[in-house]
């Protein structure tokens, strides 16, 4: 049996070197390479797995945000509406009370339209007045200049008044 | 040693000058013929242990790998370059292998570095005896010998690695079911057919190692002489499919080596007992 041994080859001291390389490198290999990898492999998993729910997520959240988005723009279009109608209705109000306004305002320019009128047609009747006394006057001093003292003053106002009336 | 010669591993005349045991294992051409030998060939001493050219390329591979991977460590990403790409890519690679067969990643993850140093050191101890160089550098000491020489072709290192990788599973098996029941898989009282299937697992314990160094060291032994003699034969292109060949021959040993391992670490690990038995065991 030995001699076998021997002619294999078989060291006690070859064949514990040979187990203590293989040993060391699982060693080295456990510590700097294995660990560190499925380390590394475990946390890109994880970052992948938390991408991809953060992902469904947002996917949600979109959904959710756009049923919300079409509900608002409902709500929105609604208003909007709610508002036309309204501003319509206060536009006729205004347009009634702008018309109202305008018709008070209308008769009343006319009013005085017609008050300056009557004051200005009195005063060209007093002005007219004025110059008819006066021109009746110069008619008179005229008529007195031939015979001023025969002529009677009132009478001749009396005269003035029936023609202009 | 030319061709039409008997085969290399024969009884040599004692006027060759070396010893009886190397005339046995070792064939030497002084025509130039290929260098064949059973045995490593010791290279230098250090005291009285001999330091052989498989020791030397296998303590090669462990300063190239560990040196690889201390080196790497720093540059390890969450985002991966092309080496650790390429690390990844076999870790997972081993990592499927080890969930079809444990069917857990969580357990595949914790017998790995076992699984894949076997897997790394065995497949590039093969290939390394394939490059230029391995074999074919003679060193020129008490005897004329290659310089280095595939670890797999020395029978210490599959013997090696066959006894650490047995004595590890069986050690995995009794962390993981308990000592006293994984010990109670050999040495089993309760009936006579028991107790001899017990002592059956035990002998095949040895087997395994046996069986698990011989057909690696065969393997690529074989290979080895197979390269050796076509090489002498016909130098040129002729040895390329052979090559190619114990290219292959050398991934597929070490996967073979590997996934041995890891069956029987999958059949260590699991507790045969009834499932009564396995409600009273810890969790693992």
């Amino acid at each position: 049996m030995s001699d076998l041994i021997h002619q294999l080859g078989i060291d006690w001291r070859l064949f514990l070197s040979q187990a203590a390389n293989f040993l060391l490198l699982l060693v080295v290999l456990r510590i700097f390479a294995y660990k560190p990898i499925l380390r590394i492999l475990e946390e890109r998993r994880k970052k992948i797995q938390e991408g991809l729910a953060k992902a469904e997520e947002a996917d949600q959240k979109l959904a959710e945000v756009n049923v919300i988005a079409v509900h608002k723009m409902k709500e929105a279009d609604q208003k909007a509406l709610d508002m036309l109608r309204q501003t319509e209705i206060k536009a006729k109000e205004f347009e009634a009370e702008l018309l109202l306004q305008a018709k008070q305002k209308e008769a009343e320019l006319l009013k005085n339209a017609e008050m300056i009128i009557a004051g200005k047609a009195e005063e060209a009747r007093e002005e007219i007045h004025k110059n008819a006394v006066s021109f009746v006057k110069s008619v008179l001093v005229k008529t007195v200049e031939m015979d001023p003292k025969a002529i009677d003053e009132k009478l001749i106002a009396e005269a003035a008044k029936k023609k202009l009336s | 040693m030319s061709a039409g010669q008997e085969t290399p591993i024969k009884e040599m005349p004692t006027e060759t000058g070396l010893s009886a045991e190397t005339q046995t294992t070792q064939v030497e051409h002084e025509g130039g013929g290929p260098h064949i030998s059973l045995k490593a060939e010791p290279i230098f001493h250090i005291g009285s242990f001999a330091v052989t050219n498989s020791l030397i390329l296998a303590t090669l591979i462990l300063v190239l790998f560990s040196s690889i991977a201390i080196f790497a460590r720093k540059k390890i990403k969450i985002i991966p370059g092309k080496l650790q790409n390429v690390f990844e890519f076999f870790l997972e690679f081993i990592l499927d292998m080890m969930d079809s067969v444990l069917g857990d990643r969580r357990k595949s993850e914790k017998y790995l570095p076992l699984i894949a140093t076997i897997f790394i050191f065995v497949m590039f101890s093969n290939w390394f005896g394939l490059l230029p160089g391995v074999g074919s550098i003679m060193f020129y000491g008490e005897e004329t010998a290659p310089l280095l020489r595939a670890p797999s072709a020395d029978l210490n290192f599959t013997l090696a690695l066959a006894v650490v990788t047995v004595l590890t599973v069986n050690l995995l098996g009794a962390f993981a079911i308990g000592a006293f029941r994984y010990a109670g898989k050999f040495l089993n009282f309760s009936n006579p057919i028991n107790f001899f299937v017990g002592i059956i697992e035990l002998v095949s314990e040895g087997a395994r190692m046996i069986s698990f160094s011989f057909r690696l060291f065969g393997n690529i032994f074989a290979g080895e002489v197979l390269l050796a003699i076509v090489g002498f034969l016909a130098p040129y292109l002729v040895p390329l499919p052979f090559l190619f060949l114990e290219v292959f021959v050398g991934a597929i040993q070490a996967l073979i080596f590997s996934m041995l391992a890891l069956v029987f670490v999958a059949i260590a690990i699991t507790d045969h007992h009834g499932p009564e038995d396995a409600k009273h065991e810890p969790a693992h």
